[in-house]
């Protein structure tokens, strides 16, 4: 069975239909790509599936329940998590209570013995700061772990934001345009890491990107959205030959 | 684990001795007793709306309703039940906190569900409506002769300088606790952002609410005490300025620092009441003051840009520009005071000056330190010892 299911998504705002009638299917351990040229619906797409938007029509289903309008944060308790395009860290906590904060998803205890500070709240806060270390080590981030999130470097604060999503224990991770803004070198390396956490994690990928090259050469499985429409669907070298494909990003030729 | 028993009992013995302490250093003299008292109910009314306005970043400018509602609580309770107020006061004071504390935070939940959809300069509005609301409300709430604009007498009266300062560590020590879990960090995140919160898993509204309600009802608390020490509770105790006095504590302070608040709310409240002793002054030396103060704020502004050098210099270096300050403000003082028309005009009393003082620390402060004294910073004992080592101080 499918992990994630779109079923004819479709999002309207106002007379702008952002998503038309999209519909793709991943599967459990899937690297799979969503492209396109600016403005093709691709965010909207993300904003869909983690519950910011409600799709005007169709469906969308998550391990074969329908999660189409639920809150947010009910979604990520359900196990998706994603980053932003423009990162969103709490920029006033270190990098370690960042992704501790993310971790809360799995709490047990209560508000009350917050408030006491109980024995067992201090395990638990222990028990995920433990956490939070081996995942900063994942994203080799665990040397500046006690540095407030706001002085990182750009690669490393996108870096920590895939970590804090990973606290959530999310099955599915939605990476937003991951490498954006970043060096070659970079690039390769997040290549490297996304798919090590893979690996060391069992995840499901979903990801934005427009680097050509970091999506062909890392995802399995692509789909190709423009002005909202699903154009191309399959692995790397249909969609890099698709003509389709190839008119959206370079326009007809003459 | 033992160790966990040591440092739980050792703080909350040091609590119960702080208390103590200053209960019997303020005895014998009833009006530095009722100093004491206000501002041990100032510094748990600032504390718990740094809860809400600092760490949880929800800007709520009515939170002497809250204050107010705790008040009101206790006062009308007693009224209705005075054999068993009289048969055991302090018990009775006790139990008034937690039923002040509560109602407060009904109140807090009611208010809060709703209005916590909104952000920023909206709920501020609100909160600010909802107080005017609450203390009209209270303005005309009469049972029988009792109430009214007059208020109403709370015939039980506890005089406990150590219970409003207990239950003043009782408010730092819960936010504290809080702050130190993984829970107290998603109030931060909401604060920093509420967009990456929910995509955390992290249930906003309700972290929204959860800080208004311990919020209100810490002030409850506060009310109850404060409606048992003064014997009454009146509506005109808890207008909006009252309101906006904690805001600027909680501002002054530094917004979203339990240490800034403690801090800015005995500051504010002892430096206005000791500059009821300020002596009448000429308008030449005050005329050179407010001068000399506009003339310092430029230079150190200066200074806090342009130098980039060791923190030690640049600390020598304020010093330096202040006490030149002080110098030309002697100088300007003397100057201005010795042409005959400024000497002729008449002094300006003392405490009248002071709320103008009050106002310009504040301007100045801001000016120079807008993120609050303590920023967001906590005071910490590691942070003493990294100062002591002369370090630079870092902090969580």
């Amino acid at each position: 069975m499918s992990l994630l299911q779109l079923k004819d998504a479709t999002i309207r705002f106002g007379g702008l239909t952002a998503v038309n009638s999209v519909s793709f299917e991943i599967n459990p351990g899937q690297l799979f790509g969503l492209i396109g040229p600016n403005g093709a619906g691709k965010t909207t797409c993300f904003n869909l599936i983690t519950g910011v938007y409600k799709p005007t029509s169709g469906d969308i289903l998550f391990e074969g329940q329908p999660i189409a309008g639920t809150p947010p944060n009910k979604i990520a308790s359900r196990g998706i998590c994603r980053t932003f395009q423009n990162i969103r860290l709490f920029k006033s906590m270190t990098v370690l209570e960042n992704v501790v904060t993310a971790g809360f998803l799995r709490h047990k205890t209560g508000l009350l013995a917050s408030l006491l500070y109980t024995p067992a709240v201090i395990r638990e806060t222990e028990e995920l700061e433990a956490e939070a270390m081996k995942l900063l080590r994942a994203v080799n981030l665990d040397h500046v772990a006690h540095v407030c999130s706001a002085d990182l470097s750009y690669g490393m604060q996108r870096r920590l934001e895939i970590a804090r999503a990973m606290a959530t224990q999310p099955k599915l991770l939605l990476l937003d345009e991951p490498a954006a803004g970043m060096n070659p070198q970079e690039k390769q390396d997040l290549n490297g890491m996304v798919r090590n956490i893979r690996e060391q994690f069992g995840l499901t990928v979903l990801l934005i990107e427009h680097d050509m090259r970091f999506v062909m050469s890392l995802c399995e499985q692509i789909v190709v959205l423009d002005h909202g429409e699903e154009i191309a669907q399959g692995g790397p070298e249909e969609i890099r030959n698709d003509p389709k494909v190839i008119a959206a990003y370079l326009g007809e030729p003459a | 684990m033992t160790r966990f028993w040591a440092v739980r009992l050792g703080s909350i013995g040091l609590a119960v001795v702080a208390a103590f302490l200053i209960d019997q250093l303020s005895r014998g003299n009833d009006f530095t007793q009722r100093l004491v008292v206000l501002a041990a109910l100032y510094v748990t009314l600032s504390v718990s709306l740094n809860l809400i306005n600092g760490i949880t970043g929800q800007f709520s400018m009515g939170h002497a309703a809250f204050y107010m509602v705790g008040a009101y609580t206790a006062a009308i309770l007693t009224l209705f039940n005075p054999v068993l107020a009289a048969k055991n006061p302090l018990l009775w004071l006790l139990a008034m906190i937690v039923c002040g504390g509560l109602l407060a935070g009904i109140a807090g939940l009611l208010v809060g569900v709703p209005s916590l959809r909104l952000r920023g300069d909206y709920l501020a509005i609100v909160t600010l409506g909802f107080g005017e609301i609450v203390r009209i409300v209270a303005n005309n709430v009469k049972f029988g002769e009792k109430g009214g604009s007059y208020g109403f007498s709370v015939d039980v009266r506890v005089t406990a300088v150590w219970l409003a300062w207990l239950f003043a560590f009782f408010a730092i020590a819960m936010c504290r606790n809080l702050l130190s879990t993984a829970r107290g960090l998603t109030f931060l995140a909401v604060r920093e952002d509420e967009t990456a919160s929910l995509a955390m898993g992290v249930n906003v509204t309700q972290t929204k609410v959860t800080a208004f309600v311990i919020g209100a009802a810490l002030a409850g608390g506060a009310g109850a005490i404060l409606a048992h020490f003064e014997g009454f509770a009146s509506s005109n105790m808890f207008t909006m300025d009252v309101s906006f006095i904690i805001v600027t504590m909680v501002v002054l302070g530094g917004t979203g620092s339990i240490t800034g608040s403690v801090v800015a709310a005995i500051l504010l409240f002892f430096v206005p009441e000791k500059m009821r002793d300020l002596p009448d002054l000429p308008i030449g030396g005050i005329t050179a003051f407010f001068i000399v103060i506009a003339l310092l704020v430029a230079a150190l502004r200066y200074v806090s840009q342009q130098y980039h050098g060791p923190a030690a210099r640049k600390a020598l270096l304020y010093a330096g520009v202040v006490l030149a300050g002080g110098v030309v403000a002697t100088i300007l003082g003397l100057i201005l005071n010795s042409i005959p028309a400024v000497r002729a005009t008449p002094l300006v009393e003392g405490a009248k000056l002071r709320m103008v003082v009050f106002a310009v620390t504040l301007i100045v402060l801001m000016l120079l330190r807008p993120q609050g004294i303590f920023g967001k910073s906590e005071f910490s004992w590691d942070w003493v010892r990294r100062l002591g080592r002369g370090g630079k101080a870092v902090t969580s």
